[in-house]
């Protein structure tokens, strides 16, 4: 749940990424820390394994400056993907405001990125949240790899992921950057919006 | 495409996914090249290919193996565990904060910092027990510490007198029941009540502690005006008999289901007592929540009690429950 400072006129928001084990979550936020510098307000903080898996979450704090005279803060945060990890998930979930969906492009992944989005609807609902009604997007992530492995059309991953979603959705490549941008500020512009709504802090 | 080609599209795949990190799936793919290499080259030339494979397909296993059944989180840095605590402590005022705060720790496996986290919240009378009964889960649970830590641990608060005796009366049944789950067979000292009351009234005097709202909820209900779905997971509920012959005795029951603050219990036929005093509305004031990293005290209403007519658990009954924490 954004915290908002009528007095100084502050607002801090929490994005979380989401999405199956090995979608790409972190390497989004690495490449949002190396990428956004003056944004980054601190130390990116990461608790993986020692094969690289979160093992709790990743933190990366933002500031976004000033908007309609509010000074916009946003904290970003992944979720351990891995199906064991379902409480730490839940935990990270908890106060989200707006979520970034990371599926994998990979063929051999599409029955994980709909269980993950199934988990998902579920954990929000145990939140409280309505997965229709959170500011949303979907990121389709590793666009870049293809050559010898099997990747799924973009239509194909809409009509598994988004059909009755509709949200704005990303082709993208972590790794490279490409679309890692594009997917934040679009989480960033619903999130803010959604919130404007709640607390009217643009007035 | 020719099978030497298909063989090392194959291979070319399985690779990526292991360097992906998708063990699984490149274990699928390694075991496919190897069946085509069987199928389709001749003994003599894909002997070494197939043990070659074979070798990467063990070493896969190994590391699955290692992600399916991992080792206990590490204990993290400090910094790391601030920010554990102050992210995930969601309740506006600051004591029930610091009760989130601590029960993160535990969600996080730091056990040893939960520990230190839970001893400061024994000194708020409402948080007490409840801090207690995670110290001593918090022993269990960690890796450091021992079941030796945790009875010590409940030796060391007999002898303060921090508790009323019926709070240690609970913390002795507790714990009790942690060591037999753990098949361990000691026998703990027993409460002395006079003794307890009398440091209770000394520590009641020396340590005035900072003021707590007695009532607020640990755990937000819907009766408080907050999100319905709000609860811990809850793996089992302890019933505490409030009459009979049994009064006072817990039963264990496991939940088979649970939504929100509802969940629901499968009560044996065995459990005759209870059975007796159960109905729809019935209001049970002592009832423990058992999650897996924290336990909570609190009480429930009987929301709805039947036979279960059909299926396996046919006889036994259902008793759905709906949960407050004090």
């Amino acid at each position: 749940m954004a915290i908002f400072n009528l007095k100084n006129r502050e607002i801090e928001c929490k994005i979380v990424y989401y999405g199956p084990g090995r979608s790409g979550k972190t390497t989004n936020l690495e490449y949002i820390f190396k990428t956004y510098k003056k944004q980054v307000t601190d130390q990116m903080v990461t608790i993986d394994t020692e094969g690289d898996r979160t093992l709790f979450f990743d933190f990366l704090p933002m500031g976004l400056g000033k908007i309609k005279g509010c000074d916009v803060k946003v904290q970003l945060y992944t979720v351990p993907g891995q199906v064991q990890y379902s409480s730490t998930r839940k935990l990270v979930l908890k106060g989200a405001d707006g979520i970034v969906f990371v599926a994998d492009s990979f063929t051999i992944r599409r029955e994980k990125n709909m269980l993950s989005l199934k988990d998902l609807d579920q954990n929000l609902k145990e939140c409280g949240l309505n997965i229709f009604k959170v500011p949303l997007i979907l990121q389709y992530n590793k666009r870049d790899v293809g050559g010898s492995i099997p990747i799924m059309s973009i239509e194909m991953m809409q009509n598994d992921l988004n059909k009755q979603l509709k949200v704005p959705s990303f082709p993208a490549s972590a790794l490279t950057g490409e679309g890692v941008g594009a997917t934040l500020k679009e989480c960033m512009k619903l999130t803010l919006v959604h919130l404007q709504k709640e607390f009217k802090w643009a007035q | 495409m020719g099978i030497k080609e298909q063989i090392k599209s194959v291979l070319r795949e399985a690779e990526i996914y292991r360097t992906q990190g998708l063990f699984n799936e490149a274990m699928v793919k390694f075991k496919y090249a190897s069946e085509l290499i069987e199928k389709n080259v001749k003994p003599e030339n894909g002997r070494h290919l197939i043990d070659g494979i074979t070798k990467k397909i063990e070493l896969l296993k190994q590391t699955i193996s290692k992600y399916n059944d991992p080792e206990k989180p590490p204990e993290m840095p400090v910094e790391i565990q601030n920010l554990i605590k102050a992210k995930f402590s969601f309740s506006t005022d600051k004591e029930s904060a610091a009760l989130d705060g601590a029960i993160a720790l535990t969600k996080f496996g730091q056990f040893e910092r939960a520990i230190k986290e839970f001893k400061e919240l024994l000194k708020m009378e409402s948080f007490r027990l409840v801090a207690a009964k995670n110290i001593l889960r918090c022993y269990f649970a960690s890796s450091t510490s021992s079941v030796d830590g945790a009875v010590s641990q409940y030796k060391e608060w007999l002898a303060l007198g921090l508790f009323t005796p019926g709070q240690l009366e609970k913390i002795k049944v507790f714990l009790e029941n942690l060591l037999k789950e753990k098949g361990v067979e000691i026998k703990l000292p027993a409460v002395k009540e006079e003794k307890a009351v009398v440091k209770e009234e000394v520590t009641a005097k020396s340590a005035p502690a900072k003021a707590m709202p007695a009532t607020k909820p640990l755990i937000e209900t819907p009766e408080s005006g907050k999100e319905e779905d709000d609860f811990l997971d809850v793996s089992s509920v302890g019933i505490v008999l409030e009459a009979g012959g049994k009064k006072h005795s817990e039963i264990t029951l496991d939940v088979s289901f649970q939504s929100g603050n509802m969940v629901c219990l499968i009560v044996p036929v065995r459990e005759k007592l209870l059975i007796e005093s159960m109905k729809a509305g019935l209001r049970l004031n002592n009832v423990q929540f058992y999650s897996p990293i924290a336990i909570l005290n609190g009480s429930g209403v009987v929301a709805a009690f039947t036979k279960i007519s059909s299926g396996p658990k046919m006889g036994n009954y259902s008793l759905d429950l709906k949960m407050f924490t004090n």
